[in-house]
């Protein structure tokens, strides 16, 4: 009896003792923690992207509980410069890599239906195409036990610690990027303001870090954008149901919605416009989505004619997402259409 | 439900093991493991244990009326209904997806009409596993009761827990009833020894699953996804990796299956023996999957005439039988064409050694083990263009090659274990002393952690 004790009691105790390391290392931050960004929040710093992880969703979440939010914008990586004007406490972004019109439907559901909202709503083309698959940004229970116990996180975990010992104690630390404080770990390269809203490691500080490089397109659709738009053949009907769902709920609450389309650059609307392999599907979108907001009686306000915000195409870093500056007149456009009579 | 999986080894097994020890009348345990193998089979599909359930039933029927009929040409009746019965699901289901694609190839050659909803239906046809094996035992007990060997059971429910039993039930060992039957009307207390033992077996089993098995396969997978780009050196360390890769995965799932039975006082028949240090491919097939092996000559090669009618009937025999084995594998041209292979080194074999050909005994190892390699490419290379590039690689058509270090090291290291120790069954964990078992619970630790990224059995497709 003594030595199968001797087996339980060790085998497990070292899966716990692993687990927890898992825990606290976390090397691929599945993990969500609160008190990063409870501590960047009290101290007014940015979180770096290494302590979200892929926990967007209750990121945040957590960003809307612990504001005031009046009016806050939900969709892909797309809309996620778009953050508070200076001063600001009642403006949320809870957009994220990864949304699509179930995640919206899903974040919509948490949210508390009073008070009334203003949600500026980036919908993208690229959703409608069935062939985009949306990442598990909420992991299960389950999956964060298999991911506790898992051999490689903890082989990661001993990399990160080797790396930086300090991890052992404390697992985020103050830094500095810029003129701005992070609470990060080893290379803060994207960061999160408290507001929801991110901010790029270069437009923190230019001499350290450098600008993300644009690709070209070469006529890949394999590769262009993540394939988001290779092999699209229809609006995909379920999507667009979700998305009904979700313009649905919010009328029923009394938020006012506004829609539109994330900016493209000059050359990327171009093959939007004329590549006969998204074209048809582009202007189908382009005509659906007004039409779509007008039946819940919310306003589209367009806008993926960059140039009209008006940015300029020095202002898209990688030719897909606008940076802080361009961002920040999209937010002025929607604010105006915000107060539009709907 | 995979014993590699989260939800087996921190759900399923500890809470069946402790409701099963808990619960105190011997028939309750009965039922209490027999409705937890169904649900374990049901995790890979909902619909499987209807199936099981189905062959289990035509079995039953089946020996209890050998055993009540007394003519010899109605027992011979109810025996053939019986084996068309159990087979005939394995037939529908390995089989019909097989043999209807080339039916519909042959007549889409003469009537070039090619049925696209039909053969969609026939490749839509989903093979439940462990379907081979349990239809197996069912065969064998209708054969044994027929055969007078083994008394037909009465009691469902025991009968039920030999088909079922969920540590054999998925990919074996190929259990006879007459082993498991004088077992089931014991009634097992829980023995802290035994179960340790249990335990020691399969934690072995785990870690040569996670980490040889599943190491291997990364590399050889690698490797052989490019046969053509093989020169000599890397086709034959891919094929030598395949080899000693699905010795320690199936080796590796009897290990558990073993050791599992045992935690629940069940002994099961040991399925493999270090199959690689045979001399001769007969002796190969002592040590590899034994109880399918033996099933074979019980039931298939002694039935047909087995060595008593001539040497020209034997060969005949050695490669219906074989041939037939290797579509017990998988319904695929390459698995037949594997089974014939060793069919032909079985008769080679009884030839040379009746013209006296013998080689001292480690030339024969190396051998043996080259010629079962070379098997090993029919079996595991799916298209004959696939098998066509690895043999061109392995006999230097390609040029010599890289030495791809990593599978290197695996192979050496699965050497060393092979040749070094004997098969993990026979270690003596019943008697490890504390160090031993405080060492066996690190690897089942490091083993455990190792099942995020681990693969699925091969032997699980058969």
């Amino acid at each position: 009896m003594r030595r199968l004790v001797v087996f339980l009691v060790l085998a497990l105790a070292l899966l716990a003792g692993a687990a927890t390391f898992n825990w606290w290392v976390d090397p691929f931050a599945e993990v969500w923690k609160p008190g990063a960004v409870a501590d960047a929040r009290a101290g007014g710093c940015l979180v770096s992207q290494e302590l979200i992880g892929i926990r967007y969703y209750s990121f945040k979440r957590d960003v809307f509980a612990h504001r005031p939010t009046r009016t806050f914008v939900v969709g892909s990586s797309r809309v996620l410069e778009i953050a508070s004007h200076p001063g600001e406490r009642t403006f949320a972004n809870l957009g994220y890599p990864g949304s699509a019109p179930e995640t919206i439907l899903k974040l919509f559901r948490a949210l508390p239906a009073k008070p009334r909202q203003t949600v500026y709503m980036g919908v993208e083309a690229f959703w409608l195409n069935a062939r985009y698959t949306v990442p598990d940004t909420d992991p299960s229970a389950y999956h964060l036990a298999e991911y506790l116990l898992s051999r490689s996180a903890f082989t990661t975990g001993l990399k990160f610690v080797r790396q930086a010992h300090y991890i052992l104690y404390d697992r985020w630390r103050k830094d500095e990027v810029g003129r701005h404080c992070v609470i990060g770990r080893i290379f803060p390269s994207i960061n999160w303001r408290v507001d929801g809203s991110r901010v790029w490691s270069w437009e923190l500080d230019p001499r350290r870090f450098s600008k993300v490089g644009a690709a070209p397109f070469t006529g890949n659709l394999e590769t262009w954008r993540n394939g988001y738009y290779a092999d699209w053949r229809t609006l995909d009907e379920r999507r667009i149901h979700l998305l009904e769902q979700a313009l649905a709920l919010a009328r029923e609450r009394g938020w006012r919605v506004v829609g539109f389309a994330p900016p493209e650059p000059p050359h990327m609307l171009h093959v939007l416009d004329t590549d006969p392999r998204i074209a048809p599907r582009w202007h189908a979108y382009l005509t659906l989505m007004p039409r779509l907001f007008a039946r819940y009686g919310f306003v589209w306000a367009g806008l993926e004619d960059g140039a009209r915000v008006p940015c300029r195409a020095s202002e898209y870093p990688d030719a897909f997402h606008t940076d802080g500056a361009c961002s920040a007149r999209v937010r002025r456009r929607l604010d105006e259409a915000a107060r539009r009579p709907h | 439900m995979l014993f590699n999986s989260f939800p087996f080894l921190f759900g399923f097994l500890p809470l069946v093991a402790a409701a099963y020890f808990a619960v105190p009348r011997h028939r309750l345990r009965l039922l209490l493991v027999v409705a937890a193998s169904y649900y374990f089979y049901a995790y890979a599909d909902w619909w499987f244990p209807a199936l099981m359930a189905g062959s289990t039933a035509v079995s039953y029927v089946g020996g209890r009326l050998l055993e009540a009929e007394r003519l010899a040409h109605r027992r011979r009746l109810v025996l053939t209904l019986g084996i068309v019965g159990v087979l005939a699901v394995l037939g529908y289901f390995k089989y019909a997806s097989f043999a209807g694609g080339y039916a519909l190839d042959f007549v889409h050659v003469i009537t070039q009409q090619r049925f696209p909803g039909l053969r969609s239906f026939v490749s839509s046809i989903v093979l439940p596993i462990g379907i081979s094996f349990y239809t197996f035992e069912g065969i064998s007990y209708l054969v044994d009761v027929y055969r007078g060997t083994l008394r037909a059971e009465r009691d469902l429910l025991r009968y039920a827990f030999f088909i079922s039993f969920f540590p054999h039930l998925i990919a074996g060992p190929i259990v006879r009833y007459g082993i498991l039957q004088p077992q089931l009307l014991e009634k097992h207390r829980f023995d802290a020894d035994r179960v340790r033992s249990g335990l020691l077996l399969f934690t072995l089993g785990l870690a040569k699953k996670v980490l040889l098995a599943d190491g291997l396969a990364r590399y050889v997978d690698h490797y052989l996804a490019t046969p053509a780009q093989l020169g000599f050196v890397t086709a034959w360390g891919s094929a030598i990796g395949f080899g000693f890769q699905i010795y320690f995965d199936f080796s590796a799932y009897s290990d558990m299956a073993l050791g599992l039975a045992r935690i629940f006082g069940i002994e099961l028949p040991w399925n493999f023996d270090r199959p690689y240090r045979s001399a001769s491919p007969t002796e190969f097939w002592r040590r590899w999957h034994v109880t399918l092996s033996t099933w074979l000559r019980d039931y298939l090669y002694i039935p047909l005439g087995g060595n008593r009618k001539g040497e020209r009937r034997r060969d005949a025999n050695l490669l219906a039988t074989m041939g037939l084995g290797g579509l017990w594998h998988g319904a695929s041209l390459n698995f037949v064409a594997w089974g014939l292979y060793h069919g032909v080194l079985l008769a080679g074999t009884h030839h040379g050694r009746r013209r006296g050909l013998s080689l001292p005994r480690p030339l024969a190892v190396a051998a043996t083990f080259l010629l079962v390699t070379g098997g090993w490419v029919l079996f595991r290379m799916r298209s004959a263009a696939g098998i066509g590039h690895l043999y061109a690689g392995m006999l230097g058509l390609h040029g010599f090659g890289g030495v791809p270090g990593h599978l290197f090291l695996y192979v050496a290291i699965s050497a060393a274990l092979v040749f070094g120790l004997p098969e993990e069954w026979r270690w003596p964990v019943e008697r490890w002393n504390v160090v031993y078992v405080a060492a066996a619970a690190v690897l089942f630790a490091v083993a455990a952690s190792s099942v995020y990224t681990s693969h699925p059995f091969l032997y699980f497709r058969f």
